[in-house]
């Protein structure tokens, strides 16, 4: 109790020490968990896209019925297909009037003239099927009375979204390492520091017969503490930090990604809390034990 | 009580200890005298387990203090009290917290603290300023503190290097009467000292060391170089 009480003193009589590694901790703290939510979140959110993908076709004025219905009936029969639903020229400026942006094509167009095509919504039993779906109703032979295949666009969409990933991956693991290092450098240099400012009071501990626990494990407990405040500072930053860019998530990556960031950060608190904790108790004990193994000679 | 034999520090080139042998009795009164660079800190320094010596043994209470294991030296160093030519005391501590200081240290029970600290005190006449920085007091003040701690494990030998070196005459007699008494209650002490008005005017027991070895050992000796 008495070596706890002291390495708590001693935290805060070395007060402005105290708080730069305490800063570099949270600062660690947080670059590696925003990195670790966000490769998961951004891999959640693109298997949620993906899930939700399908290919539709958009049919020239000139194509027949007889032709769509044949290529209606070709893709059902196809084992990766789990759904083929025409939609008529009706039917899609119904379902436009309930969009936005879709509107507006409406208005600027005459009343009565329907410059929507008709189609057809092609959903696979599994994403992986996208590709060979939309190069079957890509062939040759269907090529003169189709307009155009969203899928296209789609792909490009979620390979964008993929290389993204990837990119923040390797980001989130360079920034992750380089900060490790550099929180583990000012610790370690820290307590150095204090052993430094401390070295009279060590020597007159050690000649009145302090045991070696008694000298180092103070030092132990200012490095817990770094871990500990830096998890505290480091939680309470992200969620306001979430609750401000929460708006531009929005914006740019849609509200999916924002949903499930929020989920992620909710059903996952303690996850966290206990990873940050973990990690930032594991790097001041051990930087705390390296510097007095090497500095404080008992 | 302690016996030293063959003793040797090799510093480099420099031979700081020359196969020393010696023993002091319980509760004797011996004063360690000699140039600088006689030996004497080193010789301190080995009895307290701060160097090891290259060759040679020093056996306290029936134990190798030479060969003590890390976890050892605490409870050896409980058993020894050092009083310091510079106190080293704690600055922003009180009279009173720097001598509860080396019971905390050794896990004593806040009971403990609160029987022993004012009982030494009043034997070093410091009880009155208990509550004064160390800053607030005279050199002779600051060492009755020094002593104080030095004292608190009630330990069997006192070790005091140089105690009277940063102090005025009288203040150094005032130690010097101090330290006196203290033998007087049975504990064993080891003065070591340039002061030859001191070694003199006591007439105990005086070693003398030069190059590292002892040149003189007698028992009402004075101070001759």
């Amino acid at each position: 109790m008495r070596i706890m009480k002291l390495g708590i003193t001693n935290f805060w009589r070395n007060s402005w020490l105290s708080f730069a590694a305490t800063l570099i901790m949270t600062l660690t703290l947080i670059i590696i968990t925003i990195f670790v939510i966000l490769t998961l979140v951004i891999g959640r959110t693109t298997d949620v896209i993906r899930a939700k993908m399908d290919v539709s076709v958009y049919f020239k004025e000139t194509a027949t019925t007889d032709q769509i219905i044949d290529l209606q009936r070709q893709v059902a029969n196809r084992n990766d297909v789990k759904e083929v639903r025409y939609i008529s020229k009706d039917e899609a400026i119904e379902k436009c009037k309930t969009q936005t942006q879709c509107k507006k094509v409406i208005i600027f167009n005459n009343p009565g003239e329907n410059p929507l095509p008709r189609s057809l919504d092609i959903k696979p039993i599994s994403a992986d099927n996208l590709d060979q779906i939309a190069q079957f109703v890509g062939q040759e032979e269907f090529k003169p009375m189709i307009d155009n295949i969203s899928y296209q666009d789609n792909r490009m969409m979620m390979e964008r979204i993929i290389a993204f990933t990837a990119f923040t991956k390797e980001i989130g693991w360079f920034l992750s390492i380089v900060f490790a290092f550099i929180s583990i450098f000012v610790i370690l240099n820290t307590v150095r520091l204090a052993i430094f400012t401390r070295r009279d009071e060590i020597e007159i501990m050690r000649l009145v017969g302090a045991s070696d626990a008694f000298i180092k494990v103070p030092f132990v407990v200012e490095g817990t503490m770094y871990g500990f405040l830096a998890t505290i500072f480091a939680m309470g930053l992200q969620w306001v930090g979430l609750l401000a860019i929460g708006p531009r998530i929005e914006k740019y990556f849609g509200v999916e990604m924002l949903q499930q960031l929020n989920s992620f950060f909710i059903s996952y608190f303690w996850m966290i809390l206990g990873l940050e904790l973990c990690v930032g108790v594991l790097i001041g004990v051990c930087c705390s034990l390296i510097s007095v193994k090497k500095y404080l000679k008992v | 009580m302690i016996e030293i034999i063959g003793l040797s520090k090799q510093y480099g080139n420099i031979r700081a200890l020359d196969n020393l042998n010696l023993k002091i009795n319980r509760g004797e009164y011996v004063f360690l005298v000699g140039p600088s660079g006689a030996g004497k800190s080193t010789l301190i320094k080995t009895l307290i387990c701060e160097e090891r010596p290259s060759s040679g043994k020093v056996i306290v209470a029936d134990r190798n203090i030479t060969k003590l294991r890390p976890k050892e030296l605490p409870f050896y160093r409980r058993k020894v009290g050092v009083v310091f030519q510079d106190f080293k005391l704690l600055p922003q501590k009180t009279v009173w917290e720097n001598v509860a200081f080396a019971l905390e240290v050794c896990g004593a029970t806040a009971q403990e603290i609160e029987d022993r600290v004012p009982k030494i005190l009043d034997l070093v006449g410091m009880l009155k300023r208990r509550n004064n920085l160390p800053n607030e007091l005279s050199g002779g003040e600051r060492q009755r503190v020094g002593i104080a701690r030095a004292l608190v494990h009630n330990p069997k030998i006192l070790i005091a290097d140089e105690p009277t070196g940063n102090l005025d005459p009288i203040n150094a007699w005032e130690i010097v009467d101090l330290l006196t008494r203290i033998n007087e209650r049975g504990t064993t002490l080891i003065f070591a000292t340039h002061n030859k008005a001191i070694v003199d005017r006591l007439k105990k027991r005086v070693i003398l060391m030069k190059d590292g070895k002892v040149v003189s050992d007698q028992l009402r000796g004075t101070y001759t170089l």
